[in-house]
């Protein structure tokens, strides 16, 4: 009939769009008076009606007459409510209408109820008929027309959304209006036009085969698509559970809580077993109803006093039950309407709480959400166009024969859809505004699973529907949707990183950290591989996890303090604890630290970037990391290491804590035990191979291997924090205890180690042991000693593991457990302005040196095929050059800034001197050696200078060793020389651990017998003798409380003991023969001549005057000179403390007279590691030329020594010793602090003469006016 | 037989006995001719034997605020350490040190040993001139040793080897280095470190006794200063034999070769160490500083680069 019309259709249809489209702005513009709104609104559908006719063919005139009926009964009942709701008000005006929802809650409901159904929200079916209408245009290749009706959706949709808040959600700008009298004759017609919307929207089919008949089609009915398939029980669960809740919750908000626990958790149930899905839509099925059962938990203390929760309640588990409706789906039709489900029921959900943020936060997110759901609804019919299906499998099957530009357009506008929900940059903006506006327990679901939910679609559209290989052969058109992904990503990643750098809110701080992490993921997911899929997906979970928790705890402090500046958060870790406790972790996972489970997904996605050779994407999520280390660091740190002032704060509710806990819970298993969560998702991957006929995923080994003495000592460092809580004395022998008892599992696991690295853990170890005791004496009256144990127990975990790893995996993880959050806790410990701004500057400073290290591990990794140290020697010979070069160098730059090498700012590499001394000293002693023993493994783990040689070779070297070496000897210099002028009295010390490491790594990287050898020995040199100066700087520290050099003087007399061990340990440092400093640094001078490397040689000749000018200050300004105020009270260190110092320096007395003692197992060590090894015997001399023996000098010297002592003490047989006053000139009056010389005053012009070279400060690194923390040492 | 050569060597004799007896008697000498120059009459050459016995009749003295055991324990390790040194370095013709004991670089620290003694001596004092001196000493080693290391780089490198005897044993086969223009700026460093190493002027800031009552060894008396003044003998030996070492270590076998050394420490102390002493007033300490960092330097500089490229 009208299809019959003599109109041109084309004319038809475009006046049509043409009076859709300006009606709707037409209608935008008038939104000051619902009246003309409506009036001009219903006008604009009408074109709709002519553009379907004007379209024509049988599903156009079906749709237009479906829309005829549809608008009609929707329309009606808004045009009824309105009226209503106008006449009652006596306005039209939309600001006078606002706050009806406070007014007239029903007429309000059902007036939005009419509006939803006339946008065509999904569930309400309106736009049933607009899909009919578009489709046909699509179907009839009018793309413009269908992209007009899309627009004019999107801008109807933005009209309607502003009438729906303000007139249901916003509150009454004039709340003293009075109603007039209810209309009774209107609501006769609400009623029946009300119920027959709901019909219409739950039956459609019915009014489809009458709309055919009318346009005479009917006939032709089964071409029109089919739009759904009936609910899984799945869905239907949580959707009638939701209703039925909302009816209990009118009764008892007891039971209602009671079984909104118990229903989510059938439907986790549930969606755990559904057994009839494919890997991708399980995944993300056990994922969303996860998530949700933690977050229905959380709301039973979260929302026990909130308002609205009934209405709550109904809206998460509409929510749950849409999301999962998504997950299940297998055809389109489904899929777009729990899309919009999802959208519809999380916006109610963002406005929550009604405030005018919220609205707008909550107005912005729908409009978006909205219109990218329309723009994905364009590209879902163009596939039905194409296809002739919305069934995934017919849609898969038909994917060779789809036209390359038709497919491209289509993924495009599926790309759009998820990329407003998962929050791309640039369709991100309703994301920050968001998440800090709805109730907590709603932001973390946004950001745990609704953003997921849009790389839920990426991962299910375009790489498993449509699979790469269609993907790859769409992007010949021109428009390769995987690049956009990628460069999307990582905009975002970048966007979100910076922003959220710059929030004081740490809401919205987590907000724009999830965009940055979304990013990571996108840019991965976008590489297209089955590898890449699986990373970004394990990426997903985790994030999904450690997001759900970080907004879960937000909102416990918010609720519990009212507190959501960041700023404000100070110190509530000690009110908190288990919330604030749960938050570090998560936040210590989501910075990518072992051993937790935000580790394993980066590591799996750097290697996944690397294998497609992408090292540009790894290194720009490396740096995004550095940057959220910044923002992430900076809470844990206001949490737990500062004061808390204000009211008493209680913690929070049980059922938020146990949805905490056990989200930390999954964190540890994540990071432990990965493998159920990557058979999981490696399925995915591998489904995304099947589809892109790819190979299949291999994925690496990722499972932490724990040696038993890192096992014990981890579970040690549990057990001591715990009984720390009960009795901190108990904690320091329980800590003392467990370092030993590694130390033994160490020498009964003899053969899992090498020789160097069974070397190296026994030093870890049995130093270990010995700090730990002197620990234990040194922090007796200090603050949170069971934490401190516990964080010290760690790091040499992290070593100890470091040492037994096989594969590069394992290398790095405990790499970063050793130095990194563990090793923060112990710096930051005395809680200091100081300590806080040094420990995080050094923790900044690590995360950057490991991520050069992360980057190298990850190409050596993918181009070997495994991580494993044997694998990846063996493929190295076959890796191209530039790979191999650029791996290696960025591991040594890695390994090198962890033993502070690069001179370019030593004062930013050092660890910090306000750390407590007994870590320094081990910090100095031993954990810095990792840098100098990782250099070592590697360069034998390549075979020595064989392999290297590659890489070019200088003066006989390989280059990147030569370039090692001259690193080394410059730091020698450097530092030395900084040593001289440092004040401080741990600063001295920490620039004079750096240069000593400059010998050590030189002699290592000259690669000789005799280099190695002399590195290796000066390695065990140093740290005994270095933690031996800390240990004695430890007990000055603890007898005075002074900070720098300037404050002390003449200690000797009332130290004598630590005096004694200073003096022989300083000089053996600056190597004074014959003590065992000297004979180290004897044999790397000799290996720096010897292989021709004067300089260098020249370098460590030099380098020792300046360490013995630093330790002769040291010694003068601390022990001798006269007495200053320090000294009046200071008396000698227990002798839990000195016990250790005296094990220790006999230690270094038995080398120094026996170098075999050292010499013969590096001799071992060196065939191991296939150098020559040294000639070298228990009892013999130094090897090389010569052969000197600094035993026989020794004996020489004592027995010389004796006789002149005799000579010494002969005069007047032996008669006491006179003590007079010193001579002052005859100045009587001079006390001996004044007439101190002190260690400012020392060395005036080679002094100045360094500062002016270096440009060194004279400020020594303490800031005289921090006097807000602990006391440095105890009493 | 040879389990006893080191220790012999030590005790006896290039060392012990021996170097105390040359090391005294050379310091006899130098006062001896410093007064004749200066136109007094001079103790006898046996002055500072005299002084030591004397010393060590003396009861010992120290400061109620000193160290006590660093403050005593200081010159029995300097002079100690000398004593060593002293068998360290060869005398050609006739002795040539067992490998052992040590090679060029371990004498280079045993070297720096009496410097730190003294310096820790008057640290440990409590003394204001003490820590004055140590302060001195430090600064002034510091600008020193540079030089001295880059010498020894020169004749190691030109020679192949920090053994001494092989320094020697290049020397007699290929000529002496005094002879040889290459090593002449590297000779001139060396003469411009050892006054300073030795505490003569114009480089005897450390110890000054018009400025700063002899700095360290303000404090020492008795048997202890007497150790102090053994050491400073004895170092003279050492450090002039290191000169004739490297610079000129040209000599007969046997007897006639030990007389040829002593001839040359003679001349060596006499015109290298008296004629400078008493012909020259005291820099300051920054000037000294400076001068080090300027010739010194830059002369073994050039020469170790002559000596690379050569």
């Amino acid at each position: 009939m009208i299809a019959e019309a003599t109109l041109d259709p084309g004319l038809t249809a475009w006046l049509g769009a043409a009076i859709l489209l300006i009606g709707e702005v037409i209608a935008l513009l008038s939104l000051r008076n619902l009246t003309t709104l409506i009036i001009v609104s219903t006008v604009a559908e009408i074109g709709y009606i002519i553009l379907g006719v004007g379209i024509g063919g049988t599903v156009g005139d079906t749709g237009a007459w479906m829309h005829v009926g549809y608008q009609t009964v929707m329309r009606g009942l808004v045009v009824i409510t309105a009226w209503w709701l106008i006449h009652r008000t006596g306005s039209a005006r939309l600001d006078d209408l606002a706050g009806s929802g406070r007014r007239m809650p029903w007429a309000t409901a059902l007036f939005a109820f009419g509006l939803f159904s006339v946008m065509g929200l999904s569930p309400f079916k309106g736009s049933f008929s607009k899909f009919l209408i578009l489709y046909s245009a699509i179907e009839q290749g009018q793309w413009l027309l269908a992209a007009a009706g899309t627009l004019a959706s999107i801008i109807a949709a933005f009209y309607y959304m502003r009438v729906i808040q303000r007139v249901c959600f916003e509150p009454p700008a004039d709340a003293s209006l009075q109603l007039r009298p209810e209309p009774t004759w209107l609501s006769i017609l609400i009623a029946p036009l009300t119920g027959l919307t709901i019909v219409m929207s739950v039956w459609p089919e019915p009014f489809l085969h009458q709309a055919a008949a009318w346009a005479g089609v009917i006939q032709d009915v089964a071409r029109v698509p089919e739009f759904e398939s009936p609910w899984s029980l799945l869905v239907l669960l949580p959707y009638i559970g939701g209703f039925a809740l909302y009816l209990i919750g009118l009764h008892t908000k007891m039971m209602r809580d009671l079984h909104a626990v118990l229903l989510a958790g059938a439907t986790f149930a549930l969606a755990v077993l559904e057994t009839g899905l494919d890997p991708a839509s399980h995944l993300f099925a056990v994922l969303f109803a996860g998530i949700g059962f933690l977050v229905v938990l959380y709301s039973w203390g979260y929302m026990s006093h909130g308002e609205n929760a009934n209405r709550y309640y109904f809206f998460v588990f509409l929510m749950i039950g849409s999301m999962l409706g998504l997950a299940t789906a297998h055809e389109f039709g489904n899929f777009y309407v729990f899309w919009e489900l999802m959208t519809w029921t999380s916006y109610f959900l963002v406005i929550h709480e009604q405030t005018p943020k919220a609205l707008k936060a909550g107005f912005i997110y729908f409009l978006m959400c909205a219109s990218g759901a329309y723009v994905m609804n364009f590209g879902i019919l163009l596939m039905h166009a194409q296809a002739g299906s919305f069934e995934f499998a017919a849609i898969t099957a038909a994917m060779p024969t789809i036209n390359p530009a038709a497919g491209a357009i289509a993924a495009l506008c599926f790309f759009v859809g998820f990329a407003v929900k998962a929050g791309f940059v640039p369709l991100h903006s309703w994301l920050p505004l968001a998440h800090p506006e709805a109730p907590s327990s709603i932001s973390a679901p946004l950001s745990g699973i609704l953003t997921k939910a849009g790389i839920f679609g990426l991962v299910k559209v375009l790489y498993v529907i449509f699979g790469a290989a269609a993907l790859a052969r769409f992007a010949e058109s021109g428009l390769d949707v995987g690049m956009l992904i990628v460069v999307l990503g990582c905009l975002t990643l970048v966007y979100g990183e910076v922003m959220a750098l710059f929030q004081k809110e740490l809401k919205r701080m987590l907000a724009y950290s999830t965009l940055a992490q979304i990013g990571e993921i996108a840019a991965i997911l976008g590489l297209g591989t089955s590898l890449a899929t699986t990373a970004s997906l394990l990426h997903v979970t985790n994030h999904a996890v450690m997001k759900t928790l970080l907004f879960f705890a937000a909102g416990a402090f918010i609720l519990q303090s009212g507190r959501r500046q960041i700023a404000d958060l100070a110190g509530l870790g000690r009110k908190m604890p288990f919330t604030a406790g749960c938050y570090a972790l998560a936040t210590v996972a989501i910075m990518g630290l072992p051993p937790f489970s935000g580790f394993i997904s980066k590591f799996l996605m750097i290697t996944a970037a690397a294998a497609e050779g992408r090292i540009d994407i790894a290194a720009l999520i490396l740096v995004g990391s550095v940057i959220a280390a910044f923002y992430y660091l900076r809470i844990v740190r206001l949490l737990f290491f500062h004061p808390y002032e204000g009211p008493e704060v209680q913690e929070a509710p049980v059922s938020m804590r146990a949805a905490i806990g056990l989200l930390a819970g999954l964190i540890v298993v994540g990071g432990v035990a990965p493998s159920l969560q990557l058979d999981a998702v490696a399925a995915v991957g591998n489904m995304v191979a099947a589809a892109g006929t790819l190979p299949p995923v291999e994925l690496p080994n990722l499972t932490l291997v724990w040696p038993a003495a890192t096992l014990i000592a981890t579970l040690g460092a549990v057990a001591v924090w715990l009984v720390g809580k009960s009795s901190v004395v108990a904690a320091g022998r329980l800590a003392i205890a467990v370092v030993a008892a590694s130390f033994v599992a160490v020498l009964l696991q003899a053969d899992r180690y090498d020789s160097l690295s069974f070397a190296f853990a026994l030093l870890v170890s049995g130093v270990g042991t010995l700090n730990m005791a002197y620990a234990t004496g040194y922090m007796a009256h200090g603050h949170a000693q069971a934490r401190f144990y516990a964080a010290f127990t760690l790091m040499m975990a992290g070593l100890m593991g470091m040492a037994g790893s096989h594969d590069f995996f394992n290398f790095f993880a405990f790499w970063e457990l050793m130095s990194s959050w563990a090793l923060y806790v112990a710096l930051v410990h005395e809680e200091t302005n100081d300590a806080r701004r040094e420990a995080f500057k050094y923790f900044i400073f690590n995360t950057v040196g490991a991520s050069f290290m992360f980057l190298g591990i990850a190409m050596f990794g993918t181009a070997a095929g495994s991580f494993d140290f044997a694998a990846i020697a063996d493929a190295a010979p076959q890796m191209t050059t530039p790979w191999f070069g650029g791996a290696l160098v960025l591991v040594f730059v890695g390994m090198l800034m962890k033993a502070a090498m690069l001179p370019v700012r030593i004062d930013y590499q050092m660890h910090p001197a306000t750390a407590p001394t007994p870590v320094s000293g081990y910090i100095s002693a031993v954990l810095l050696k990792s840098g100098p023993y990782g250099v070592l493994k590697l360069f034998a783990l390549f075979g020595g200078a064989a392999l290297l040689d590659r890489l070019g070779v200088v003066s006989g070297m390989p280059l990147v060793m030569y370039a090692v070496a001259v690193i080394g000897g410059v730091t020698v210099m450097y530092a030395g020389a900084m040593a001289v002028v440092q004040n401080g009295i741990k600063r001295l010390l920490i620039y004079s651990t750096v240069c000593q490491l400059g010998y050590i790594t030189m002699a290592l990287a000259l690669g000789t017998t005799l280099g190695v050898a002399g590195g290796l020995m000066h390695f065990v040199n140093h740290m005994m003798v270095k933690d031996l100066l800390f240990l004695c700087a430890g007990c000055i520290m603890v007898a005075s409380h002074a900070k720098t050099l300037d404050e002390l003087g003449g200690l000797g007399r009332k130290m004598p003991i630590t005096f004694a061990i200073f003096l022989f340990a300083g000089l053996s440092l600056a190597g004074i023969p014959p003590l065992n400093g000297f004979s180290s640094k004897w044999l790397i001078y000799q290996a720096s001549f010897q292989s021709g490397h004067y300089v260098l040689g020249i370098f460590a000749l030099i380098g020792s005057l300046f360490t013995l000018a630093a330790i002769l200050k040291f010694a003068h300004a601390a022990f001798m000179g006269a007495p200053g105020h320090a000294a009046e009270h200071a008396e000698e260190a227990p002798a839990i403390m000195l016990v250790p110092m005296m094990l220790l320096t006999a230690g270094c007395f038995v080398v120094g007279m026996m170098p075999g003692v050292l010499l013969v197992p590096i001799a071992a060590i060196q065939q191991q590691l296939g150098l020559t090894p040294i000639d070298a015997t228990w009892m013999g001399p130094l090897p090389g030329t010569g052969g000197w023996h600094p035993g026989v000098l020794s004996v020489l010297l004592l027995v010389l020594g004796a006789v002149s002592w005799l000579y010494l003490r002969l005069g007047r047989a032996g008669a006491p010793i006179i003590r007079s006053p010193i001579h002052l000139c005859g100045v009587g009056t001079l006390s001996p602090a004044a007439s101190h010389i002190g260690a400012s005053n020392l060395y005036e012009s080679s002094d100045a003469a360094i500062r002016g070279v270096l440009h060194a400060k004279y400020d020594t690194g303490y800031d005289p006016d921090d006097e807000s923390g602990h006391a440095a040492t105890p009493v | 037989m040879t389990e006893l050569a080191y220790p012999l060597a030590v005790m006896l004799f290039p060392g012990g006995l021996f170097a105390i007896a040359l090391g005294l008697a050379l310091k006899g000498a130098d006062r001896r001719f410093a007064a004749r120059l200066q136109g007094r009459v001079g103790p006898p050459l046996m002055q500072p034997f005299y002084d030591l016995v004397k010393l060590a009749r003396k009861r010992t003295m120290a400061p109620d605020i000193a160290a006590l055991p660093v403050f005593l324990g200081a010159p029995v390790v300097g002079a100690v350490s000398m004593m060593l040194g002293a068998a360290l370095v060869p005398i050609p013709g006739v002795y040539a040190p067992d490998p052992i004991l040590g090679d060029l670089l371990v004498l280079l620290y045993l070297l720096a040993v009496p410097a730190v003694v003294l310096m820790v001596a008057g640290s440990a004092s409590g003394s204001p001139f003490g820590a004055i001196g140590f302060s001195r000493e430090m600064a002034l080693m510091l600008a020193y040793e540079g030089p001295l290391v880059l010498v020894v780089a020169a004749v190691a490198l030109r020679t192949g080897s920090f053994s001494l005897s092989d320094i020697v044993a290049y020397q007699q086969t290929h000529g002496a280095f005094l002879l040889d223009p290459v090593m002449w700026p590297a000779l001139a460093a060396f003469v411009a470190f050892y006054p300073a190493n030795l505490g003569i002027v114009p480089f005897d800031i450390p110890e000054a006794e018009t400025e700063v009552l002899e700095g360290p060894l303000l404090e020492y008396s008795g048997p202890a200063l007497g150790l102090f003044k053994l050491m400073s003998a004895l170092k003279a030996v050492v450090v002039l034999s290191l000169g004739v070492t490297l610079f000129y270590p040209l000599a007969p076998e046997g007897l006639l070769g030990l007389v040829a050394h002593l001839a040359k420490l003679l001349v060596l102390m006499l015109l290298g160490v008296t004629v400078v002493r008493v012909s020259m007033g005291r820099m300051r300490i920054d000037q000294a500083f400076r001068f080090f960092l300027k010739w010194p330097l830059v002369l073994s500089l050039v020469s170790l680069a002559a000596v690379a490229l050569a």
